[in-house]
């Protein structure tokens, strides 16, 4: 008998099912009740997990900017100056160092940090100086002390 | 005439060195000792920080780097990181405003190995409109070992 076409009651059927529902279930072992175990529940977790950890990468930035934030602002204000201060003096006096370095030196050499924190102490006062200029009063202009002829 | 609470300004009264005097006590002082200490090798273990890869980085000699990233350069060849902001050791720190002479610092570093990450999944996913994707992505990546950090006493 000559057979041209596959008879048609034949259909084919899936036999690595075993290797496609571990490859879900292998992200999903450490999580906790019937979702790691359960393919339907899994294949959920699994979905969720992933989205977060895309969008958590991004967030990851902005939370270790913070964390680092506050790890400088402890530090100066150990040397007596503000994390504003701190930073807007440095950056006045042309040293370029970033948050995650400045943290760095803060907890692993504290006397660095301490002379950067000497540095835009001193690049602040010299900035009120500037500011203040000479320290006598405009012409012309009525003090407080009046002197009567 | 008598003291009021608005004779003198409410903040301290600070007086600042004089400028002539402070560049000459700076440069006969300060840097002669920080030379002289430098050239009698006295200064235990040297940290640096880099501006590299458009990151910087806080560096001692002998540790390890990994950039997220390609380095056209083979495994095995030497790079000089040029761009030094700030020296130190125990003693002394040397800052740079902003990057520090070439004369005075060289980093040495080697390339040791370029691999790719670890295969990360990048997935969006919104509910309730049948929009899934998944893509695996794998960067890049460099591992340099920071050789040597050495300074020279050309201070002036």
């Amino acid at each position: 008998m000559v057979v041209l076409s596959a008879a048609r009651w034949v259909r084919s059927r899936l036999s690595d099912r075993f290797w496609r529902v571990q490859e879900v279930l292998k992200y999903a072992r450490h999580f906790r009740g019937r979702k790691n175990r359960c393919y339907k529940l899994a294949v959920r977790s699994v979905r969720r997990a992933f989205v977060r950890s895309t969008k958590a990468r991004r967030e990851k930035k902005r939370f270790l900017r913070g964390l680092w934030i506050t790890r400088i602002e402890a530090a100066s204000l150990e040397h007596g100056l503000k994390y504003p201060a701190f930073i807007s003096n440095l950056l006045k006096s042309q040293v370029e160092l970033n948050r995650k370095v400045l943290a760095d030196l803060a907890i692993y050499e504290p006397k660095t940090f301490k002379s950067l924190a000497a540095l835009a102490q001193r690049r602040r006062q010299e900035g009120f100086l500037a500011a203040l200029g000479d320290g006598k009063e405009p012409e012309g202009i009525f003090s407080r002390i009046v002197h009567h002829h | 005439v008598a003291k009021t609470s608005l004779t003198s300004p409410p903040w301290p009264e600070v007086k600042l060195p004089d400028p002539v005097e402070e560049a000459k006590y700076h440069a006969a002082e300060v840097v002669r000792k920080v030379n002289g200490l430098i050239s009698a090798g006295r200064y235990g273990r040297l940290f640096a920080v880099v501006h590299f890869a458009s990151k910087q980085w806080k560096i001692t000699s002998e540790d390890l780097i990994m950039m997220d990233n390609v380095l056209e350069a083979e495994c095995g060849d030497r790079i000089r990181m040029e761009k030094v902001l700030l020296v130190g050791a125990d003693d002394f720190t040397l800052v740079g405003r902003p990057l520090l002479g070439k004369d005075l610092v060289r980093v040495e570093a080697t390339v040791i190995e370029k691999t790719e990450s670890w295969p990360k999944v990048n997935m969006r996913f919104w509910r309730r409109h049948n929009f899934q994707r998944k893509k695996i992505i794998t960067n890049p990546q460099t591992v340099l070992r920071i050789n040597t950090i050495e300074i020279y006493p050309c201070l002036s």
